[in-house]
């Protein structure tokens, strides 16, 4: 496996992990990373925010791994 | 409840110093005390109002880089795509991205507990002070570079004058030639460059000043420097301020005066904005430096 298609799985699993937080803070009410108890929206908008650029970013290291490959 | 004076006040303090490198938020904190205005930084009053001078601000920004921000986005949609990066837009585009994540991954977390731990008007007045060292450190390392770059190639390279002692003091030469544009940064310059933002979530360290004094280190030239800051700037502010948009509470006058005030502040930052670029033209930051360690030494001094 070229090493920068190992960062873009990586990277998916990042976001993948970062879509479950901003899902859990969507729905739950907790006080994790946060000053009090309840739904953190802000919370949720960035992690949303960080899936998404975790997915543009394997993006680019899938493009880069298959020039390399070429 | 804070005066409509106060609000208005607080909107030409916020617009003038948001975008100049002098720390806003270390004014907010500092002047009121300094000038005994009937308000301190943590009044909860002032959140609304300060949310919506963010606003303001970043309103600013985006109508003075309108283009280029239209410019950015689609660079950015099409290189995140295409997954590879091919023009000039698309690479200002990820160096803003890759120097936003950092701040604003370590503000969202931390801005409240660093604002209640230096939020006081003295911890504020000193870290004006560093502030002030950053700034003049920056231009020291500059000098040097361009005294050096000038030693290397005699007469009148880089068009500079064959006096270099005499121009080097104040003013740099016209359009800094031989150092970079924002495009030629390196996407892990633009990485260190926007990281180095995170010092500003104290109050006294400006945003733009430590992202202008780090662009400076890397080799920008100085209108360049300001340009790369004001752009990392916008998505920091206008998204911190959006976030707050949904607590924003208070009585409707109140609303009403701070939207007013929010109109001012743009104002006040576009024409403060404008000035600075014209300004780093020839000019230096030294003389921010010098304003930041005089206002951090007056508030050491005079509020107890």
């Amino acid at each position: 496996m070229r090493p920068n298609v190992s960062i873009a799985i990586a990277l998916v699993v990042l976001a993948v992990a970062f879509a479950g937080f901003a899902i859990f803070y969507w729905t739950t009410k907790t006080s994790l990373f946060a000053s009090d108890y309840g739904i953190h929206s802000k919370h949720a908008i960035l992690f949303t925010v960080l899936a998404v650029l975790s997915l543009i970013a394997a993006n680019f290291a899938r493009r880069s791994g298959a020039a390399r490959a070429r | 409840m804070l005066s409509a004076g106060a609000i208005l006040i607080l909107a030409v303090i916020q617009g003038a110093t948001e975008l100049f490198p002098v720390s806003s938020l270390g004014h907010a904190v500092v002047v009121p005390a300094l000038f005994h205005l009937g308000f301190t930084y943590s009044d909860k009053d002032l959140v609304p109002i300060l949310t919506l001078l963010h606003l303001g601000t970043a309103g600013a920004l985006l109508v003075l880089y309108r283009d280029e921000w239209w410019r950015i986005i689609r660079g950015f949609i099409r290189a995140a795509i295409r997954g590879t990066i091919e023009t000039s837009d698309e690479r200002l585009a990820m160096m803003l991205v890759v120097g936003t994540i950092p701040t604003g991954i370590v503000g969202f977390f931390f801005v409240n507990q660093l604002t209640k731990l230096f939020g006081d008007p003295r911890a504020a007045s000193a870290f004006l002070i560093v502030n002030a060292a950053i700034l003049a450190g920056a231009e020291v390392f500059r000098r040097r570079d361009e005294r050096r770059r000038h030693l290397e190639e005699p007469g009148t390279a880089h068009g500079l004058p064959a006096n270099p002692e005499a121009a080097l003091t104040a003013r740099h030469a016209e359009d800094d030639p031989g150092y970079l544009g924002v495009e030629r940064l390196t996407i892990r310059t633009a990485l260190i460059v926007g990281a180095c933002q995170i010092a500003a979530l104290f109050p006294g360290i400006s945003r733009s000043g430590v992202t202008m004094a780090a662009g400076l280190v890397a080799g920008l030239r100085h209108e360049e420097a300001a340009r790369f800051a004001f752009l990392l700037a916008t998505p920091i502010i206008l998204s911190a301020a959006l976030l707050e948009v949904p607590n924003l509470s208070g009585s409707s006058s109140t609303l009403a005066i701070g939207a007013g005030a929010a109109v001012l502040a743009g104002v006040v930052s576009y024409l403060s904005a404008r000035f600075l670029l014209r300004y780093l033209r020839f000019g230096r930051l030294d003389p921010f430096a010098y304003y930041c360690a005089a206002l951090g030494a007056a508030g050491l001094v005079f509020i107890r």
